[in-house]
């Protein structure tokens, strides 16, 4: 009896599957006509971060292509992408984001084709991983537009640089968010501080240095000594050893630690959050106070605004391509939430002030110098503050 | 002593997961079923766990919603393990390739499941599992160091290598166990089911990365992102520098452990920070280790002698 059964059950098995391979092609034809029907489903069923748009003949106008991380990273390409959407939805135009196969220039480039192809007259590209590949593609692509977060386009040896007039490289004053950062944390109190990296990228290492002179200028004001932990992990994951790292730095007396790089924050919120008291955490990118109870604030870049004026300059036809656009203090393309900030003695009026005073570009900040990312190196002339560079 | 009490603390993190884990491994292999999904098999247990933790949220006691979780991550892992069992019991598939098809499935499955369900790819959870034991948190120096903040899974680890260790070398089960990966011919001929057998191997393995994967995530993370980082693959290599004895498996989780925990947190501990070793080192030891004492072992390697090889009743 119960091998009769299991006979019929394989027998049953095995003809739903040849049924299956012999109408393999049929059925591939259905799934293309009812392709579009299923994403519009998708966008429904999905409560967070919207995929894409419907659109009618399978072509989509503005595109994103994303780098490592995806488009919920809480990070980087969700910022550009919220600010993609966000033009989209209120000028009905199609949309769509490309997740390339693997991190190399030839997959990027292969998946900007695929934009392309898919009838994007502009990709926004987040990242400066991005570089190259928009640079061979402002060739192969001269009629399409390309917006470039991050970074400018160069070729694989940076020997020579190019940018055509359709293509608008986007930088980012890291360093001044970091400033902020460093700065009111030192002003709300907190003498011990640390700084977890993640990949020693020009962006993660612009905000470190940025953090690391904001502290020391607060610390001269108030005549107080900071030390510093610094450390860069090498990876944009979460990782036990960041944990553990994070953890040990808590337990040997720091206060607060500003986790630079992803999923790196995602460490260093779980080791705040078990050590006793608490520690603090200072997010970056977006504001991450809603992943853990522990971040008291975030070193921003306004990167979903910076999307969002560019392609709005586009259809406007005021495209600014062919040169760099730096976001800043002076233009807003950094900043501290100060609605959501849990600082304890740290004042809007504090803020406003300081943020007035690197908008007005009074305050000039030390970048690293080539090949370099070790703070200790570059930055000699510290008074206040001591750093300890963790390799 | 704070000092030393932290590190013994941050050591179980990456001990027990490692340990849990190359157990079940181990129970694969002593069948004769080399099971190198384990990583892929991890992050179906801890995404299946981690769902739970995350739908459940608030609504029960931590240490009651992560039992529940920890049957649920163990009854996932052994699921997602019948396709490994079958496809190199039953058909007689190459398990390497099997093994690797698991592994490079899970990911895509959790983060496609998180995306249809929630629509992103993390799924967050809230950690509240951290407890006091009573009475046993008193006592000085074992109190903080193993018994205050701790998790059950911790415990949990412990008392799974000791089941282990006992059902391996004491029952009639893990006689059978090992010697059908010994000689499974020869225990077919003394009128054992090697099948079974197998199937029973390969279904703890499942349980026990399943479990070894919630394990990982939930002390070191506050998401899950489709990823545990390799220690699948890890354990597997403590297995083997475990030469597939739970006692010894346990010893070389330990050495992994403090070695990873110690490269990981020096610079936080002034002792350690001030002595100015490179933290290559600490990265690098374990490994050089491993290669020298596999150098040495791979001569009289313990390994299960028809390990990976699919058994065939008629043939001799």
């Amino acid at each position: 009896m119960k091998k009769r059964f299991l006979a019929l059950a394989l027998v049953a098995a095995m003809s739903v599957t040849s049924l299956a391979a012999c109408s393999s092609s049929s059925t591939e034809a259905t799934t293309a006509a009812a392709g579009d029907a299923t994403e519009a489903a998708d966008e429904e069923a999905s409560t967070g971060v919207k995929t894409q748009s419907e659109s009618e003949d399978g072509k989509y106008e503005l595109a994103l292509v994303t780098d490592l991380g995806t488009i919920d990273d809480k990070a980087f390409n969700q910022g550009a992408w919220e600010g993609l959407v966000k033009y989209a939805e209120e000028n009905g135009i199609s949309h769509k984001y490309y997740q390339p196969q693997e991190g190399t220039t030839d997959s990027y480039l292969e998946t900007i084709g695929l934009a392309v192809e898919g009838g994007a007259k502009l990709v926004v590209c987040p990242g400066f991983l991005f570089e190259e590949p928009v640079y061979l593609a402002q060739e192969q692509y001269p009629d399409t537009y390309f917006i470039l977060l991050d970074g400018e386009p160069h070729n694989a040896d940076s020997s020579d640089y190019k940018t055509s007039d359709k293509v608008m490289p986007i930088m980012y004053q890291e360093d001044q968010a970091g400033y902020l950062a460093g700065y009111a944390a030192v002003k709300d109190g907190m003498t011990k501080l640390g700084f977890m990296g993640g990949m020693a990228v020009p962006a993660v290492v612009k905000f470190g240095y940025g953090y690391v002179q904001g502290a020391e200028a607060a610390a001269e004001e108030d005549g107080k000594n900071v030390e510093i932990m610094y450390n860069y992990t090498g990876q944009f994951a979460a990782t036990p050893e960041a944990q553990s790292m994070a953890a040990s730095w808590y337990q040997n007396g720091t206060e607060v630690i500003f986790s630079c790089g992803g999923a790196v924050g995602n460490s260093v919120m779980t080791a705040a959050e078990a050590n006793d008291p608490q520690g603090k955490v200072i997010g970056v990118d977006v504001d991450q106070s809603s992943e853990s109870e522990t971040v008291i604030t975030s070193a921003m870049k306004m990167l979903s605004n910076s999307v969002y004026d560019g392609i709005k300059a586009y259809y406007d036809g005021s495209f600014p391509g062919g040169q760099t656009t730096t976001m800043t203090a002076a233009n807003d393309g950094v900043g501290l939430p100060m609605d959501t900030s849990k600082f304890e003695n740290f004042t809007q009026e504090q803020y406003d002030e300081i943020f007035a005073k690197l908008a007005a570009d009074e305050i000039e900040l030390t970048s690293f110098s080539e090949g370099n990312i070790d703070p200790t190196k570059d930055l000699t002339e510290l008074t206040n503050v001591k750093v300890t560079y963790v390799e | 002593m704070q000092v030393i009490i932290f590190i013994v603390q941050q050591t179980m993190y990456f001990s027990i997961p490692l340990l849990i884990v190359a157990l079940g491994a181990m129970f694969a292999e002593r069948s004769g079923i080399i099971n190198i999904a384990m990583e892929g098999i991890m992050i179906m247990g801890a995404f299946t766990g981690i769902l739970f933790l995350n739908l459940t949220g608030n609504s029960m006691s931590g240490q009651l919603q992560l039992i529940i979780a920890i049957i649920i991550s163990v009854v996932t892992g052994m699921v997602f393990s019948l396709f490994h069992a079958y496809a190199s019991i039953n058909m007689k598939a190459d398990q390497t390739i099997s093994g690797t098809a698991l592994n490079m499935f899970a990911p895509a499955f959790a983060i496609f499941v998180a995306r249809v369900i929630q629509g992103v790819q993390q799924v967050q959870f809230t950690n509240t599992f951290r407890t006091d034991v009573p009475v046993l948190k008193d006592i000085p120096v074992l109190g903080p160091m193993f018994f205050q903040g701790a998790y059950i899974t911790t415990y949990l680890g412990i008392i799974i290598l000791i089941v282990s260790t006992v059902v391996l070398y004491r029952t009639r089960f893990g006689l059978r166990l090992r010697s059908c990966g010994e000689n499974p011919h020869a225990a077919d001929a003394a009128g054992i089911n090697v099948y079974k057998m197998q199937y029973a191997g390969t279904l703890i393995s499942g349980a026990l990365a399943g479990l070894g994967g919630l394990v990982f995530v939930v002390p070191t993370s506050v998401n899950f992102n489709a990823d545990v980082a390799g220690y699948g693959f890890l354990a597997i290599a403590v297995l083997i520098f475990g030469q597939w004895h739970p006692i010894k498996i346990f010893g070389a989780s330990l050495f992994f452990g403090v070695m990873k925990a110690i490269s990981a947190s020096y610079s936080g501990i002034p002792f350690l920070a001030g002595l100015g070793i490179p933290s290559y080192f600490y990265k690098m030891f374990p490994y050089i280790v491993t290669l020298v004492v596999l150098i040495f072992t791979s001569k009289n390697s313990q390994a299960p002698k028809a390990e990976g090889k699919p058994f065939d009743k008629g043939q001799r």
